[in-house]
């Protein structure tokens, strides 16, 4: 997965050092709280030596996962938290040609609408889990009115989240190929960002900030 | 086996306590240093070492004359338990006589039960990390006993047999009684294998719900939220499964030179 010339830089260190912490405090927080969801998935706290301890580690992720989440909205929001209409609006109409086939699906820039949606989910109710995680792991200490809330909304959170992040896995992996180097490397093929990006591309070779691969920096000191 | 149920007739309970003192007895459980409070009532509540307790309530009939009202607060063992639905570890169960039993080994001490339950019988006991509650002496029941509350009440208020008999011999005492006597526990969480022979309309009785139901935030957690999450994950990965054999991987790939998927 080693960059070869001529690929665009498509994120930075600390992008990818965000993600990656968000993503791990994530999927341990997904199998762990599966653990305590279905009975029949009890099992996943026996190589930690049993539920309690499994629950404990789901708790001290959950304080790891929410400065992630703090991060990843400030890095992202703006380019990920925004719909842009009409043109958002348009991609969502042909589902951004991933479901039939498409011929001239509408531009986005660095991120679709699909990919907007999913930092948004994550975005809310990543904080909906933090803040009603917290709750309930004192239960005792807030009226009971207000905790009783806590349980569905936590469930809700999952709901929303898990079944997303399956989607962003098959998007970032096997769907979309060549994806998965953006967030390992920071390095994408420039056709590949020429389908998933246009609208970026083109905005950043305009302004000359697009950084290749093997090449001076030069164009950024045009800007 | 059939369901058994323990049946309180408040009009035969003088407030003796025997029955909290046999259950302390039975279950092995301490008793904390107590202070008076103004009360017979003591400890004030039900406690992690304190399963069952006689509330004491002095009732005004607003001519001067006070009543005093026992009632025996405890699990009431309801079918539809909030507490077993909540449970993530299976600790919270039910026994084959329909009562809610605890295996203690397998409790996290998450509270979650404590949150759930209509009628706040769970505590929560620090020092084990577990939450205790009457588990209508399953020790007991098990072996053909009665329960020790029951074994030692001493004027019949508490009985304890098959479901159906009890039901019955309820409902027998609500009508011998007349008046605003009323069965409680039968018409709501599925039965509750507890049951009040009340002399007083149920809204007199401190601490006592008028109608106690499964609340509805676990009801969207358990039977709404966590279902649909095991529908949408699924349909997700067969989605993703069948959309990559029709629909295919997106090509991502050019003819430029800075390398599509197979790179020069």
């Amino acid at each position: 997965m080693i960059p070869k010339k001529g690929m665009i830089k498509s994120t930075d260190a600390f992008e990818r050092l965000v993600h990656w912490w968000l993503a791990i405090t994530c999927i341990i927080l997904i199998l762990t709280g599966l653990g305590m969801m279905f009975h029949s998935f009890n099992f996943l706290g026996t190589p930690l030596g049993g539920l309690k301890n499994l629950k404990l580690v789901h708790n001290f992720t959950g304080l790891l996962f929410a400065p992630a989440l703090f991060f990843a909205i400030l890095i992202w929001w703006r380019e990920a938290g925004v719909f842009k209409m009409p043109e958002d609006l348009e991609w969502i109409k042909v589902a951004g040609g991933y479901l039939w086939h498409v011929d001239d699906v509408p531009e986005t820039g660095k991120y679709n609408p699909g990919q907007k949606a999913f930092f948004l989910a994550v975005a809310i109710f990543g904080i909906l889990m933090v803040v009603s995680g917290l709750i309930m792991w004192f239960p005792l200490s807030l009226p009971n009115g207000l905790v009783q809330w806590m349980y569905p909304l936590h469930a809700l959170g999952m709901l929303a989240i898990f079944p997303f992040v399956l989607v962003h896995i098959y998007l970032g992996t096997i769907g979309v190929p060549g994806s998965a180097r953006a967030i390992f490397t920071g390095y994408v093929t420039r056709s590949w960002a020429e389908k998933q990006c246009p609208g970026w591309l083109k905005e950043m070779e305009a302004e000359g900030k697009l950084e290749i691969y093997g090449e001076e920096k030069e164009e950024a000191a045009h800007g | 086996m059939a369901e058994k149920i323990k049946l309180y007739d408040t009009s035969k309970c003088t407030g003796c306590r025997a029955c909290q003192l046999a259950c302390k007895q039975w279950n092995a459980l301490p008793a904390g240093q107590t202070y008076n409070t103004g009360t017979y009532q003591n400890p004030p509540d039900l406690q992690s070492n304190t399963w069952m307790l006689i509330r004491f309530q002095e009732m005004s009939n607003g001519n001067g004359d006070v009543k005093w009202l026992f009632r025996k607060d405890a699990c009431m063992h309801c079918t539809d338990a909030a507490c077993i639905k909540v449970c993530p570890s299976g600790a919270l169960f039910r026994t084959k006589y329909g009562s809610v039993a605890l295996d203690r080994d397998k409790c996290i001490g998450c509270k979650e039960c404590i949150s759930a339950c209509p009628f706040d019988v769970p505590r929560y006991d620090p020092v084990t990390d577990k939450i205790a509650k009457c588990d209508l002496c399953f020790s007991r029941i098990d072996r053909g006993m009665e329960p020790a509350c029951v074994k030692a009440c001493p004027t019949g208020a508490l009985s304890f047999g098959d479901k159906d008999e009890m039901i019955a011999r309820a409902h027998a005492r609500v009508k011998e009684l007349g008046g605003d006597a009323n069965v409680y526990g039968d018409q709501f969480v599925g039965g509750t294998h507890m049951l009040y022979v009340l002399t007083e309309k149920p809204d007199v009785y401190d601490e006592l719900p008028e109608r106690p139901r499964v609340p509805l935030t676990v009801i969207a957690w358990k039977d709404w939220f966590k279902p649909l999450t095991l529908l949408a994950a699924g349909g997700v990965l067969a989605g993703s499964f069948i959309h990559y054999l029709t629909h295919g991987p997106k090509d991502t790939s050019g003819d430029d030179q800075a390398g599509g998927e197979g790179g020069e």
